[in-house]
């Protein structure tokens, strides 16, 4: 192992704040150091409960995680939380963090917070996320929460990355709560109903209660806690619950749970295709001629999928003065290339159509955003959207491949 | 309000088909003009735009319903509005100074703004001590107070202190009334600024108590100011927050009125009589370069206010129907390049703000954007006002530009705009509930952005900035006002020698019965904030026994 | 460039104005970067830790009503924290005479009002680069 990661991860382990952040930054970009670094600490692993948190935006999330941080931080516990928001699919930036830095206790000395971008992960949690969850474990927090935004997808990712998994749930929703119970009930340790000084709060409790008498064995043993963050109401009693489902259920159950995790497997590569992915994509812009002969740049880039930019300069435009419809033909046509071509195989175009909505102009920056819309054994279908600043809709481009069994030459380099 | 469609308003006369003939071929390329608030502005307005069959309801006369053309008989020609500048820097006797400077000059009232240390609810001992005094007078207590105010009488001279929840200010000011024996009931002014609504949503100035205590200590301010300072206005409703961080003009105004109605209604919902407490409400409003568009936009919000007490909240008195408000020009206009520039700005605004018929007005220094006024800035700032009522003698006639077809049509689309704006907030629940869900600084964030491109991009030029760049003047840009460290450090000193010196068993006892107040729901928490300033109890020490009992109010997430 | 730089926006000191921070966060955010946004009044002390766990590669400082007066505090303080790889910018209503004065203390670069977006973004990004290429260099990433 170099020595700097050596130095990096001993100082991480003897509590240096400042090496656990490069570390975990090493883990979330994927960079060469975080594969040590995972097998460094690998037997540290298992002494932090992982508490996931999830649940539909407005549920009063941030608020009950602030409130839960300070009931913590006097039972004298050390806590790290994890805090998911979603990247702009059209820039790939993001806004972060602002939900938890509405309280006070991010300046607590026991209590550690890092934010992170979905990066285009739908639902945000990944293996990244799961990654990170364990530097955090081998850093010694004795609780890891874990928090996304949304609904649907991350919700499901919660149930492998956390040991304990909540799920708050608002007054009073009305049809949608159907829905949504009928789904969450399948994976949450604990139920909490939010801001239980609102109307609705009482019904759907009891709502909740009544659908999980109906499950049998564990499920039925599932608490239904109301809370009210902004009186300090029940609070307690939800960090009573949590400590005693640690207690009950054991540290480190995520660790034991079955191969989608791949535990066994470093962050860097094999099942984690976005690590791998990534440098694979990063080589087929650097080796593609043309694409660098048109300021072509990798933003984003996964398994089927890819963002790419460039910005319109003078020699692209035409007799008109507009960018012309080559350049975005081929900035889509590279989009398409490296998304159909991510999976390692050769992936030969063989049809490509394209629609112009508006004209692009010199300066603008250009992004193509391609994705996946289906993959048979032979052949794949990709849909482009080229978007010019601001994210107006410049063009769309359909595309099909036929794939063959030659894996890339740039991957027989390595 | 649809125009009536009447024949003869459908019939283009040949006179206006000519002008339209030529108008369009002699324009060559024309543009779209929008003004902020989304409306779309006419080259031209006619009788049929607007014309007089209209005036009877929706113009009047001033001093009645609907009120449009002003709320009083007489308006700026029987009173002129109160030139009130704010005033605040440094120690108490740097503000003494410079309140006596500037009421010889011809201000009729003071409004006194604390350093931004009281904005945040600490005492000076508490702060980083390069920050004291550069923004504001460091008033921490009753005898900071007495010395800030010295030689003023304060039983004719109309005092607004700028001065969010807890209202410490006023409880200061009320303790050396009681030292100097003047009755509280002939104290007059404002709690500047009292609306804790705009706190959250825009300008995030203010120490916030959480959103539920707020909510109460506002209307134990309101219970305890009309029975005990019976003139004082307690509670002024803030627009300048919103429209400084982005809002549109008619947002601005919709959510105000907003405000107000919750705000009446809480008070309401106590027991208040809406009577009683109404003709002491007041509004705070910002005023932009947009000239018409806040001519229009403050009579559209005179008219729907008076519909609203009268309807709504149940006022049957007229003085309760008087939407009387005082006008800020907007510091957000002005700009650092080519600071001199911000003079011709100012008198715009304040030009708005007067034909607006407004009751109050503060005229920014152009020097503003640069840092805290100097006295230069100041006095100009003053010699504005004063230009505008006795040189160009704005006074002399009562709301001029009243039937005039372009500002009667801009009224009524304001007023649609504004309405349209209050139903989104009224069917979120009311105010509170739409700030608190975030659907408000959604709402100006997103204002705020748009804003933001049209300068980017061009479409909105800033002499200065994005057009008519220059190089800059640099004999232009005057020494800045800082405090003197010296007698900062002399003030620092005093203080710490006046809260080892007072009893400590009353300062005790005091914010202890302040602390069971707040625990207490049918006990009037300003009243005991009173109490503790008599007691000698220092703003920081008000402002951390609140905060313990009644929590902190965490500005919304990012929207 | 590939790199998705990391930044802090955040206010010090007094004022609550965060109109123009808001504004600057969320550019930044669609110029592809990741951003961390909190609200005005934020201790010194904070801040450092924030910017430390978080690992960002710059901190854009929002002043308005003279805070820019107590950035040397600041800057003094991620020395102290050991984190003064991190670059520093202000921006919003500096005085001449302080903004000379803030840039020798250490802040990399004064924006005034009238700045535009796409300049805020530009020199972010080359910071961020600066930054990212010293710390690869000087320490534990090889």
């Amino acid at each position: 192992m170099p020595a700097g990661d050596r130095s990096l991860l001993s100082r991480l382990l003897a509590g240096d704040r400042r090496a656990l952040a490069r570390a975990i930054s090493a883990v979330e970009n994927g960079t060469p150091a975080a594969a040590s670094i995972a097998t460094g600490m690998s037997s540290r692993l298992g002494r932090a409960q992982v508490v996931g948190i999830t649940g539909a935006p407005g549920a009063g999330k941030s608020t009950l995680i602030d409130a839960l941080l300070g009931e913590l931080i006097a039972r004298g516990r050390t806590i790290a939380v994890v805090a998911v928001d979603p990247s702009s699919p059209v820039s790939g930036g993001a806004l972060l963090g602002d939900r938890v830095r509405m309280g006070e206790h991010g300046a607590h000395e026991r209590v550690f917070i890092r934010s992170i971008a979905s990066r285009g992960h739908p639902g945000g949690v990944s293996k990244t996320t799961a990654a990170i969850v364990d530097v955090l474990d081998a850093a010694g927090f004795e609780v890891v929460i874990v928090e996304t935004v949304g609904a649907g997808q991350s919700e499901v990712r919660i149930v492998e990355i956390a040991d304990t998994r909540i799920v708050v749930c608002p007054p009073g929703l009305g049809d949608e709560v159907q829905a949504i119970k009928a789904g969450i009930l399948e994976i949450a340790d604990v139920l909490v109903v939010s801001k239980a000084d609102a109307p609705g709060a009482d019904r759907t409790a009891r709502e909740l209660q009544d659908m999980l008498r109906l499950r049998s064995g564990a499920r039925a043993q599932v608490p239904v806690l109301a809370t009210s963050a902004a009186r300090g109401d029940g609070v307690a009693a939800l960090a009573d619950a949590i400590e005693a489902h640690g207690a009950s259920a054991g540290r480190g159950t995520r660790l034991a749970r079955p191969p989608a995790r791949g535990r066994s497997e470093t962050p860097e590569c094999a099942d984690d295709r976005r690590t791998c992915t990534r440098p694979r994509l990063q080589r087929l812009v650097a080796t593609d001629a043309f694409a660098r002969s048109l300021g072509i740049r990798l933003v984003d880039g996964g398994t089927g999928h890819a963002l790419i930019e460039m910005t319109v300069r003078s020699e692209h435009l035409n007799f008109n003065g507009n960018c012309h419809g080559g350049v975005i033909f081929s900035l889509a046509d590279t989009a398409f290339g490296l998304a159909s071509n991510s999976h390692g195989q050769v992936a030969a175009g063989i049809d490509a159509h394209i629609t112009y909505q508006v004209a692009a102009r010199l300066d603008d920056r250009l992004t193509a955003s391609a994705h996946e819309v289906s993959r048979s054994r032979k052949l794949a279908v990709y849909r482009v959207d080229v978007a010019g600043p601001d994210g107006k809709p410049i063009s769309s481009f359909t595309g099909t491949v036929y794939l063959t069994t030659r894996p890339l030459a740039q991957d027989s380099e390595d | 309000m649809n125009q009536a469609i009447d024949d003869h308003l459908l019939r283009v006369t040949d006179a206006e088909a000519r002008w339209q003939r030529e108008y369009a071929e002699q324009i060559g390329s024309d543009r779209q003009v929008v003004n902020r608030s989304g409306i779309a502005i006419q080259p031209l307005y006619t009788n049929r735009d607007w014309d007089s069959s209209r005036h009877d309801d929706a113009v009047g006369f001033p001093g009645q319903p609907p009120y449009t053309r002003g709320i009083y008989a007489t308006m700026h020609r029987g009173r002129t509005w109160t030139q009130r500048q704010l005033i605040g820097l440094g120690t108490p006797d740097d503000f003494n100074a410079r309140l006596r400077a500037v009421l010889a000059q011809g201000a009729t009232a003071i409004s006194l703004i604390p350093c931004n240390s009281v904005f945040r609810g600490f005492d000076m001992d508490q702060s980083h001590f390069e920050l004291l005094g550069t923004c504001g007078t460091v008033v921490n207590s009753a005898e900071h107070m007495d010395r800030a105010l010295a030689g003023v009488d304060l039983a004719r001279t109309s005092c607004a202190m700028n001065d969010p929840s807890p209202f410490t200010l006023l409880a200061f000011l009320l303790a050396v009334a009681n030292k100097r024996g003047v009755d509280w009931r002939s104290i007059t002014g404002t709690s500047n600024q009292s609306d804790y609504l705009s706190h959250y949503v825009a300008n995030h100035m203010f120490f916030r108590l959480a959103l539920p205590g707020a909510r109460r200590v506002l209307v134990d301010h309101v219970d305890f100011c009309m029975r005990h300072v019976p003139k004082w206005n307690p509670m002024s409703v803030v627009g300048q927050h919103m429209q400084q961080a982005g809002a549109t003009p008619a947002e601005a105004m919709a959510l105000t009125l907003s405000t107000a109605i919750q705000v009446a209604q809480d008070c309401i919902d106590r027991g208040l009589d809406p009577d009683a407490f109404l003709p002491r409400l007041t509004f705070f409003f910002d005023i932009s370069l947009s000239f018409f568009e806040e001519i229009a936009k403050f009579r559209a919000g005179r008219r729907i206010w008076a519909r609203i007490a009268r309807e709504r909240l149940g006022a049957k008195d007229p003085r309760s129907w008087r939407f009387k408000f005082h006008g800020q020009t907007s510091g957000v206009d002005l700009t650092r390049q080519q600071p001199l520039n911000n003079i011709a700005r100012v008198t715009v605004q304040a030009m708005a703000g007067i034909f607006g018929a407004l009751q109050s007005l503060h005229t920014d220094a152009y020097d503003e954007a640069l840092s805290c006024p100097t006295d230069f800035g100041a006095r100009i700032a003053i010699a504005t006002q004063n230009i505008l009522r006795e040189e160009a003698h704005l006074t002399d006639v009562i709301d001029p530009l009243g039937g005039s077809f372009y500002v009667e049509r801009l009224t009524d689309q304001m007023e649609d705009e504004i309405l349209r704006v209050m139903k989104i907030v009224a069917n979120a629940g009311g105010m509170y509930r739409a700030v608190e869900s975030g659907l408000v600084p959604k709402m100006i964030g997103e204002s705020a952005r748009r804003f933001q491109q049209k300068v980017e991009s061009g479409e909105q030029t800033v002499v200065g900035v994005n057009a008519y760049v220059a190089d800059e003047d640099a004999g232009a840009r005057q020494a800045l006002a800082r405090p003197d460290a010296t007698a900062m450090r002399a003030h620092l000193e005093a203080f710490r020698a006046y809260k080892s010196q007072r009893s400590q068993a009353q300062v005790a006892a005091a914010l202890a019965a302040l602390a069971r107040a707040a625990n207490a729901p049918g006990d009037n928490v300003f009243a005991k904030v009173v109490e503790a300033a008599e007691a000698g109890c220092t703003h920081g020490e008000i402002c951390e026994t609140l905060r313990r009992e009644l929590g902190f109010g965490h500005v919304p997430a990012f929207v | 460039m590939d790199i998705r730089p990391k930044v802090l926006i955040t206010k010090i000191g007094f004022d609550g104005h965060d109109r123009g921070s808001r504004i600057v966060a969320a550019g930044l955010r669609d110029a592809g970067m990741e951003v961390i946004y909190t609200p005005p009044w934020q201790e010194i002390a904070t801040v450092v830790k924030l910017a430390t766990e978080e690992d960002v590669d710059v901190i854009g400082i929002s002043s308005l009503a003279t805070d820019h007066l107590i950035v040397p505090k600041l800057l003094a303080a991620l020395r102290a924290a050991g984190s003064d790889d991190i670059a520093v910018i202000v921006g919003g209503i500096v005085p001449d005479e302080d903004e000379r004065s803030l840039l020798d203390a250490g802040v990399a670069r004064v924006f005034h009002p009238g700045a535009s977006l796409a300049e805020i973004a530009r020199c972010v990004r080359e910071l961020a680069a600066a930054v990212r290429a010293r710390r690869t260099v000087e320490q534990e990433l090889p």
